[in-house]
């Protein structure tokens, strides 16, 4: 029987060293320890803190309602109430004036990206897009807040209108109104549709619009024809952000609607106030099909898969 | 692993988690000075006095106090003391009263007090006595299970200087000349019961409890404000203080059915621009209370004392005028004017004149008739929500 090894020396093999045997954080950290496992904790991460609420959002959303908390059960009740009553016309409402806000949002901010895009230096964009985040770094509160100084009866707004002469009296309708709403989600949420709009562009490749330029496109041909369509997908994915936040956030209509304001977050938050706990259960389930609803058509029409794929 | 490494294994593991958990927060009960202290889970802005943590109430009580902020909301109460760990945290609780009493007794959350430990429990205002209108508002099948702290009786703040008189009917708010210049709460509690008390008094619509109302007296109130709504005369609903605070503040409604403390900061606010008051309806309005209540929790771990020192603090005149003089919400005890008499040195110079004339007017508000008690859980809750559902989407 051969030995094989001995103390004095390392273990060879047809004349080559053979590597001693890992110490135990070796193993540890190597290809079947944690490396093995280190990949699911993306998938326990989702699992836990994404799938499980939702899954658990749309039980209980059919459970009993009892005086102060809900039990298991089967019942329908919650979506009978949301639909039969005037919640439902709530959050149609809520949906409209977030279209609203993308529309607006699109319009302003797009041509922002474009622009940064196509006119800033190479090497400044990423510093220009970057100065967008700025609004973020302030509470949204204060954000939203600092919009009724300026939008109110004896606003900064009103003021100068007056001031100059345009208006006689105070223009209420900016503020406390379906309008209001509208202006604070675009002012809230308005570098969503820059960051994607840039980003989106990004992957269009120079050559495309000098092509563009060298076969005499004017601006708007060149804007409709060439720049939305190549940047659909970022758009649709910067319009979703905005979409979804202003049907949820509801600082922006609680600060800047009228009265009884609401959007689909605050219909679910009143519900949770008056212990209706699958009321508000099924209102998030009905926002969160709605969403998924969005993102199909969207990834349908646009093909979300290639927002970031270079455009050739 | 045998039985030794096991334990020391296990006794390494939890006693740094502990620490580690302690030094980074605090773990009610993780050190021996939380042992003796009363765990508290109360509204920080609202019930307590005399300086800006809670030093001058444990000094004047004589207990730690170790406590935890906690907001208005309902559903966060009942989650917490019903259904989660705020038993197991809290040794007591603050809340509304008229309701969050009965629920949290209903389901064993919170103990039944011997308020002969309560020294000052004879000079709490006659109303909180057996057969008294606010008796309901602390007990539970006929126990005292909390004892109050403050109260008001909610009413409308007004800019005198701009309307030149001086409202005393919630009427006023649906006079066509004020179109698009009144703010309501957006919380169907109070609204729907200060226009429920006006519908009543004023004989509108037959409504037989204000606090309490039937589904077709409920639709009937809200159908009442959607017919004002969509002529436009309401500008919003207010959520929360500063919001309601800035409305009137900014000059964009000329009166708001809001909160006391509101009006005191937006009179200050406004200075020689406004005249910010608060008014008395003739009609009535929602008269409500905080209460603080010691929980199941807290009996368990032997806190009664310690709750019972606490309490006889908000029912002193020490506490009282404080809070009156503060948030300008009604002490629970009587003998408050004696006292900012006899100490007029404590507070700053006119507040005794200031104090007491807040004092008279929120007598005369109290005094009213038509004065209905908040109900945190009325009956017919449910119609309560869809109706103001409708309201919101009208």
């Amino acid at each position: 029987m051969e030995s094989t090894a001995t103390p004095s020396s390392s273990p060879t093999r047809r004349g080559r060293d053979i590597p001693a045997s890992p110490v135990w954080w070796q193993r540890l950290l190597g290809e079947n320890g944690i490396q093995k496992w280190v990949f699911f904790i993306p998938i326990v991460f989702f699992v836990l803190f994404f799938a499980a609420p939702v899954v658990l959002t749309i039980v209980f959303s059919f459970f009993e309602r009892t005086q102060f908390w809900m039990e298991p059960g089967f019942t329908l009740f919650a979506y009978e109430n949301f639909f039969t009553s005037a919640r439902a016309e709530n959050y149609v409402f809520s949906m409209l004036h977030s279209a609203a806000a993308v529309v607006v949002s699109f319009v302003l901010g797009f041509p922002i990206a474009v622009f940064v895009r196509r006119r800033v230096a190479k090497a400044a964009q990423h510093r220009v897009i970057l100065l967008f985040i700025l609004p973020f770094m302030i509470s949204e509160l204060v954000r939203v807040f600092a919009m009724r100084p300026v939008l109110g009866r004896n606003g900064v707004v009103n003021n100068f209108l007056i001031d100059i002469g345009i208006i006689n009296e105070p223009i209420t309708i900016i503020l406390f109104s379906p309008l209001g709403v509208i202006i604070g989600d675009v002012m809230s949420f308005l570098p969503f549709m820059i960051f994607a709009g840039f980003l989106a562009l990004e992957a269009v490749q120079n050559y495309i619009f000098e092509v563009c330029d060298d076969l005499g496109a004017g601006p708007a041909r060149l804007f409709g024809d060439i720049i939305v369509p190549l940047a659909a997908p970022g758009i649709f994915a910067g319009s979703v952000f905005i979409f979804v936040n202003s049907m949820g956030v509801a600082l922006v209509p609680t600060l800047l609607g009228g009265p009884g304001a609401v959007n689909a977050g605050l219909i679910a938050n009143q519900a949770i106030v008056a212990l209706d706990f699958p009321l508000a259960m099924a209102i998030s389930t009905i926002m969160i099909l709605t969403l998924v609803l969005l993102l199909y058509v969207g990834h349908r029409l646009f093909d979300l898969t290639k927002v970031l794929e270079p455009i050739s | 692993m045998n039985q030794l490494q096991w334990t020391r294994r296990a006794f390494m593991y939890t006693t740094s988690g502990i620490a580690a958990a302690a030094a980074m927060g605090r773990i009610p009960g993780a050190s021996a000075q939380d042992a003796k202290a009363l765990k508290i889970w109360a509204n920080p802005g609202v019930h307590r006095v005399g300086a800006r943590d809670w030093s001058a109430m444990a000094g004047q009580a004589g207990v730690e106090i170790a406590a935890t902020a906690k907001s208005a909301r309902a559903d966060e109460s009942i989650q917490k003391m019903v259904v989660g760990d705020g038993n197991k945290l809290f040794d007591a609780v603050t809340d509304n009263g008229g309701g969050m009493e009965d629920a949290l007794a209903s389901q064993g959350a919170i103990v039944p007090l011997d308020t002969s430990q309560i020294p000052n429990w004879k000079n709490i205002l006659p109303v909180y006595n057996e057969g008294g209108l606010a008796a309901h508002t602390i007990r539970f099948e006929g126990k005292v299970y909390s004892t109050p702290m403050i109260s008001n009786a909610d009413s409308m703040a007004y800019d005198f200087k701009a309307l030149g008189f001086h409202p005393d009917s919630w009427g006023v708010m649906f006079d066509s000349q004020f179109k698009g210049r009144v703010a309501l709460q957006n919380d169907f509690g109070p609204t729907l019961t200060n226009m429920a008390i006006y519908l009543k008094e004023s004989g509108k619509i037959d409504i037989e409890n204000p606090s309490d109302m039937k589904p077709d007296e409920v639709k009937a109130v809200c159908q009442f404000l959607i017919e004002w709504k969509k002529k436009g005369q309401f500008r919003t609903f207010w959520d929360g203080f500063q919001n309601g605070a800035n409305l009137l503040i900014s000059g964009e409604v000329l009166m708001s059915s809001c909160w006391e403390p509101i009006q005191l900061v937006a009179d200050r606010e406004t200075g020689d621009e406004a005249d910010i008051r608060y008014g008395t309806m003739k009609e009535g309005h929602q008269t409500w209370n905080n209460m603080i209540m010691l929980t199941k929790g807290g009996r368990e771990r032997g806190m009664d004392a310690l709750y019972y020192k606490l309490a006889n603090v908000y029912l002193s005149p020490w506490f009282g005028s404080r809070t009156l003089a503060g948030l300008g919400f009604a002490p629970q005890m009587t003998g408050v004017d004696e006292y900012l008499k006899a100490n007029a040195a404590d507070f700053p110079e006119g507040t005794e004149a200031r104090v007491l004339d807040i004092l008279t007017r929120k007598n005369a508000r109290f005094g009213v008739k038509g004065n209905s008690w908040q109900n945190v859980f009325p009956t017919n809750i449910r119609a309560y929500q869809d109706w103001w559902a409708r309201l919101q989407a009208a």
